[in-house]
């Protein structure tokens, strides 16, 4: 079976019960409200509404991402999985799934916020681009192992932001630097180091998930 | 047993002397500390401050050493070392978040700024948090230890982000950040010789007290499982 | 004599609450470290039999 085959399987049962883009439109559509109505008619900085958006995309990420490996032990389907595809498979099958939504979700979000929120104004698009992609395959690879460890503990729910806030922050932060200053300049020089920590968290976390997904899923 | 009367005396003059000896413009005699711009007479924290945060990383490192050692040997005992050295970790990083905020109070003005060092060490509290919370949310010995394992080392790679390259790009109040025209690194800041011994004696000695501290803790942890299981 | 010499010197009363303190820990350890080797013996000797 290929990761391929499971990402089609996984594609095939969401489209049939759409839970996790239900709860995630959902989930987005109450962020960006209570945030616009905390805010009222008060101007806000760009800078906060800089990191504001990466607030939405945290918890939106939160709530909808963790279902990868729950809703396999919730059908049972665990050791079917186990016996026809090889961990590697699987991970790289769930890492696919997560990534189209993760891409899926945060475009949504960026098109609404830039819509409701007058503040948020990119000057440098390609570098706030940069930034984007580089973050949402962090988030999704960081967000797809965490996963995969919440679905064999026995509180999954509330574990997931617990276990994966620590993880993400230093993702978030530089994420939140890197808006500040696409919304700031509109020049590249000053960014490097940033884009390149971004880079390397996302070859870091996806070699470590390949290396310790085998001790996750057998046991 | 002879160690253990050295680590007491060590620690005891370490407080003596980090404690006491004054603090003057231009030191004369070996036991009086140079005048730190800035910083006055509550230098003297740092005998306490960074050798706590210097523990906090240790433990922290022996945690994800006896993790790696876990998954491929699956020997409990390793979880168990993991485990102690963890929870000693933790109790280090409240030390020096509480004693970096006091220090902060009186050196900065404000208890907490978000410094970069500052954030780090919340991290690193967040991370030992959620290390317990997992551990506490699985019952099976074995799954317990592989999951605890594998989430306190995707944790480590994480970590030297924090602890090493962030302080150092971004700007903050600590010596060593981007904007620190001292140029220094933490250590050689403006010390002079018998400051600078008297900091290198705190840091041995705190070492071997976190050593001691986890060979306890690791053995009575040690003991009650292996009670656990002859009684059950 | 002494109560003016720590008036004025309040930094000794810190160093003496401080060794108090850390020998207060040294000695809490040291009869842990007592105790665990006491039941460290009674455990392996109930192997030895």
């Amino acid at each position: 079976m290929s990761s391929y085959a499971l990402f089609k399987k996984d594609l095939a049962s969401e489209l049939r019960t759409r839970y996790a883009i239900n709860s995630l439109v959902m989930f987005i559509v109450v962020t960006i409200s209570v945030i616009l109505f905390s805010i009222g008619n008060e101007k806000i900085s760009d800078f906060l509404s800089g990191g504001l958006f990466w607030v939405v995309i945290f918890f939106s990420a939160m709530s909808g991402l963790s279902r990868a490996f729950v809703s396999e032990e919730e059908r049972g389907t665990t050791l079917t999985l186990q016996l026809i595809a090889s961990p590697t498979t699987i991970f790289s099958g769930k890492l696919l799934f997560n990534l189209i939504l993760v891409f899926a979700m945060n475009i949504v979000i960026a098109l609404l916020y830039s819509a409701l929120f007058e503040a948020f104004v990119i000057k440098n698009l390609s570098l706030f681009l940069y930034a984007f992609i580089l973050g949402n395959i962090g988030i999704a690879i960081a967000s797809t192992l965490i996963a995969s460890i919440i679905a064999k503990a026995s509180s999954k729910g509330t574990l997931y932001p617990v276990l994966s806030f620590p993880i993400l922050l230093p993702l978030m932060l530089t994420l939140i630097d890197l808006t500040k200053q696409a919304m700031d300049t509109t020049t590249f020089s000053s960014s490097y180091v940033e884009l390149a920590i971004l880079g390397c968290y996302d070859v870091v976390m996806i070699a470590v998930s390949f290396m310790l997904f085998d001790f996750i899923w057998k046991d | 047993m002879i160690w253990k009367i050295v680590l007491f005396l060590l620690i005891a003059f370490v407080s003596i002397a980090g404690i006491t000896f004054p603090i003057v413009a231009k030191p004369e005699h070996w036991y009086e500390f140079p005048l730190i711009m800035g910083l006055g007479e509550n230098a003297k924290i740092i005998f306490f401050h960074v050798p706590t945060a210097w523990l906090t990383v240790i433990a922290f490192l022996m945690s994800t050493v006896y993790s790696i050692k876990y998954l491929r040997n699956k020997d409990l005992v390793d979880d168990i070392k993991a485990h102690s050295a963890a929870q000693l970790g933790m109790v280090f990083c409240i030390l020096a978040t509480i004693t970096g905020a006091v220090w902060a109070k009186f050196a900065w003005g404000s208890y907490w700024s978000w410094d970069p060092r500052q954030t780090s060490i919340f991290a690193l509290l967040l991370i030992y948090g959620a290390l317990f919370a997992l551990r506490s949310a699985v019952e099976v010995e074995e799954k317990r230890a592989a999951l605890s394992a594998v989430y306190s080392i995707i944790a480590f790679v994480t970590v030297p982000f924090f602890i090493f390259i962030m302080p150092r790009i971004m700007r903050g109040l600590h010596p060593g950040s981007a904007d620190d025209t001292n140029a220094g690194t933490v250590v050689n800041f403006k010390m002079n010789g018998n400051m600078q011994l008297i900091f290198f004696l705190s840091l041995i000695g705190f070492t071997i007290l976190y050593y001691w501290m986890w060979y306890v803790g690791y053995k009575s942890m040690l003991y009650k499982e292996k009670l656990n299981k002859q009684y059950h | 004599m002494l109560e003016e010499f720590l008036s004025k010197n309040a930094i000794y009363i810190v160093m003496i609450i401080v060794l108090i303190v850390w020998a207060g820990v040294f000695g809490f350890l040291f009869a842990l470290n007592n105790r665990i080797k006491h039941i460290e013996k009674e455990i392996e000797g109930d192997k030895g039999k």
